[in-house]
């Protein structure tokens, strides 16, 4: 356990000491919170040129409007009461840019038909944050007809189609409760899916650096000192510590910059004993992947010239992502099921889909972390055989049938 | 006597079904250079990596001042197979060697530095170790194996790849540690450093022992003497001299290869008068040829080592 310590030290130190993994542990959470704040950046500039938007009001209901408008957030809406007539409008709005022209007059109230007009520029929603006059306008108009109150709401109301399936009636009705629950599961699951990233891109480190002492051939030095073992589980406690390092790193970047950007209460919804069970299930996702890498990276010497066969291990993180698709359709359904009882899809699978699920399926998690740490056990042993070999084998790099003998030794 | 520090015993290693190595048998004790010596895939490395329980024997034991376990503290190693971290420091290395070896940080500095400055390295324990040429990048692999004063020392090739410079730098601090004491194993196959500086051999072909002892003794045992002549000569008649036990011609030069106890002079004297002698020389046949004898396979040495066993 000493000389593990030690390993684990020492490679936390050589990599912290480069300078390459400085600038890419600083450099990840930048580059990833600039595409986050990318389209805010565009939304800014649209806001400074506001559609000008020219109200001829006969109703008296432009103070109403211009409260409307702030409810509703339109905050391109730039209001302006004008007394000018359709063709006088007209005029201006071919001088002008972004601009449009209401007309609320009382034949348009009686005819139901509001015109609108716009100038060239307009955003193209425009026409639809419109709509929300209808509502307003409607209840105008029947006002004029002189309804007592209940016939007003009953007209008001209309007639609605309403489809309710069966299945997902309930989920309909949780989903649309408000729009915080769907966060306080979501943050923490987003939370532990950066801790399971950070970590496992160190992860692919462990291959790199496995498979380096065995190109630069310092491995048998090393090995006169301390057991493979031991070399392997420094390894990968020390390649655990740099993602977690690189997830705080992450996380110090992205916690303010959510918290700066948005009202949601993070820290609320983060500091639940739910958190435990999502970081637990990424720390073992890490454990998994790494005792992979680390046996492939011993039977690695040159990745350039590595075989189909060690491509294809390289690959299995990346397997989550066939996932997301039918697990997004149905966290809890079939494709979701087996997915959560691969090993190596597990940690990603489990995360997303507890990150959607309103009913954690307890009996489900049980048997896939159950499975997820048989699988850990059991893939430590093998990498602990394959490493024991490989890291010694020196000139090339080493064949499934070879692979498969060292197991069996 | 010496203390043992290092035991073999009918050591024996196979890979797949092929005997790699069997019955190997030595010892190597304090204050004394002991050589393996042995053409490439001879077994050597091998026997080597098993000492170091970086593979494990199928037969035999091997015990370290009588222990089974190998004290990893307390022996040095430098593998054939040679390599450091390239984009590390060199101090950095050397520091966390000795840190797995559990010798304290502040001596192993100083060590290091004084043998960096030894090695004609001063001034670079802050250099990255891929700036180095392959010469200074082993000077640093013998650094790290001895950083931690180690009272077995295991090299594997030492001298391959060194210019006669550092060649002979090696040899000095190699004889250095020795006279303080460490018991050192080395193999090699640079036979004239190996006859200048090791104190007993073991010669090892096809994975099996062939020759075993003490260099004088070796040398007087194996290292006949043989006479040189050129001169244009018939190879019958020389064959016929008395004590000649094998005879090697090519042009005019002519071996001849004595037995084991002849007498020089009196074997001069006898030669006959219608020799034609250009230039003769005597002198005992060195390790080197020993060795190349026994690389190749002319089975001179297996008739006299049957002669002498």
């Amino acid at each position: 356990m000493r000389n593990t310590l030690k390993v684990a030290k020492w490679e936390i130190k050589r990599n912290m000491k480069n300078k390459s993994f400085i600038i890419s542990l600083f450099l990840t959470p930048v580059l990833f919170l600039f595409f986050f704040m990318l389209p805010s950046f565009f939304d800014d500039s649209d806001e400074d040129a506001g559609t000008q938007v020219f109200v001829k009001d006969e109703l008296g209901v432009f103070d109403h409007v211009k409260k409307m408008v702030e409810q509703n957030d339109l905050l391109t809406w730039d209001l302006h009461k004008t007394d000018l007539d359709q063709a006088g409008i007209e005029k201006q709005l071919d001088s002008e840019e972004n601009a449009a022209y209401i007309s609320l007059t009382q034949s348009a109230l009686e005819n139901g038909k509001v015109s609108v007009l716009t100038s060239e520029d307009v955003d193209e929603n425009f026409m639809n944050e419109v709509r929300f006059l209808e509502e307003p306008l409607n209840q105008l108009r029947i006002q004029q007809l002189g309804l007592s109150a209940e016939e007003m709401e009953v007209i008001s109301r209309g007639v609605v189609f309403q489809t309710v399936d069966v299945n997902t009636a309930v989920k309909e009705h949780a989903t649309s409760d408000e729009g915080g629950i769907v966060l306080k599961r979501i943050i923490p699951g987003a939370f532990a899916g950066i801790i399971l990233l950070s970590i496992m891109f160190t992860g692919m480190m462990i291959f790199q650096s496995a498979s380096q002492e065995k190109k630069d051939k310092i491995a048998e030095i090393v090995l006169s000192s301390l057991t493979p073992e031991e070399l392997m589980q420094g390894k990968i406690l020390g390649y655990f510590v740099l993602g977690i390092t690189q997830a705080v790193v992450f996380i110090a970047f992205a916690l303010p910059a959510v918290i700066w950007k948005t009202d949601i209460p993070v820290m609320d919804y983060l500091l639940v004993p739910e958190i435990l069970l999502l970081v637990g299930i990424a720390i073992l996702g890490y454990l998994l992947f790494a005792s992979l890498f680390v046996g492939i990276g011993a039977t690695i010497e040159d990745i350039s010239t590595s075989g189909n066969f060690q491509g294809i291990v390289l690959m299995l993180p990346f397997l989550p992502f066939i996932f997301i698709g039918p697990i997004l359709n149905d966290p809890s359904g079939l494709i979701a099921q087996i997915g959560s009882y691969i090993p190596f899809t597990s940690p990603g699978v489990l995360l997303l889909r507890l990150s959607l699920l309103e009913e954690w399926p307890w009996t489900e998690i049980v048997i896939a972390v159950a499975i997820l740490i048989i699988s850990v056990w059991l893939f430590m042993k093998l990498a602990g055989k394959i490493f024991k070999t490989g890291i010694l084998m020196y000139g090339k790099n080493a064949t499934p049938k070879e692979i498969w003998k060292w197991i069996r030794a | 006597m010496m203390e043992t520090m290092l035991s073999v015993h009918d050591l024996g290693k196979s890979f797949k079904n092929k005997q790699i190595i069997s019955n190997i048998s030595f010892d190597v004790k304090k204050g004394e250079i002991m050589a393996i010596l042995g053409p490439n895939g001879a077994g050597k490395s091998t026997t080597i990596r098993n000492i170091m329980g970086i593979m494990y024997p199928d037969e035999g034991t091997i015990s370290f001042q009588g222990h089974k376990s190998i004290p990893r503290h307390k022996i040095g190693y430098l593998p054939e197979e040679r390599g450091l971290y390239k984009n590390v420091k060199i101090m950095d290395i050397l520091l966390y060697l000795a840190e797995l070896k559990d010798y304290p940080l502040k001596k192993a500095k100083e060590r290091a530095l004084r043998y960096l400055k030894k090695f004609n390295l001063e001034g670079k324990e802050n250099t990255s170790v891929e700036e180095l040429s392959k010469g200074m990048g082993q000077k640093v692999q013998f650094i790290a194996s001895i950083i931690h004063e180690p009272e077995l020392l295991i090299l594997d090739e030492p001298f391959s790849g060194l210019d006669p410079v550092s060649q002979e730098l090696f040899k000095n601090e190699i004889r250095n540690l020795a006279e303080d004491g460490t018991a050192i194993l080395l193999s090699s196959h640079q036979m004239n450093l190996v006859e200048e500086m090791c104190d007993r051999l073991f010669m090892i072909h096809h994975g099996q022992k062939i020759i075993y002892g003490n260099m004088d003794e070796v040398k007087e045992e194996y290292a006949n003497f043989k006479c040189t002549i050129r001169g244009k000569n018939d190879h019958t008649i020389l064959e016929q001299l008395p004590e000649v036990q094998r005879v090697e011609q090519q042009d005019d030069t002519s071996i001849l290869y004595l037995t084991k106890d002849v007498h020089v002079t009196s074997w001069l004297k006898q030669l006959p008068d219608d020799l034609n002698i250009l230039e003769l020389a005597i002198d005992r046949i060195s390790l080197h040829e020993i060795f190349i004898d026994i690389a190749t396979d002319k089975n001179l040495l297996q008739e006299e080592g049957a002669l002498y066993a």
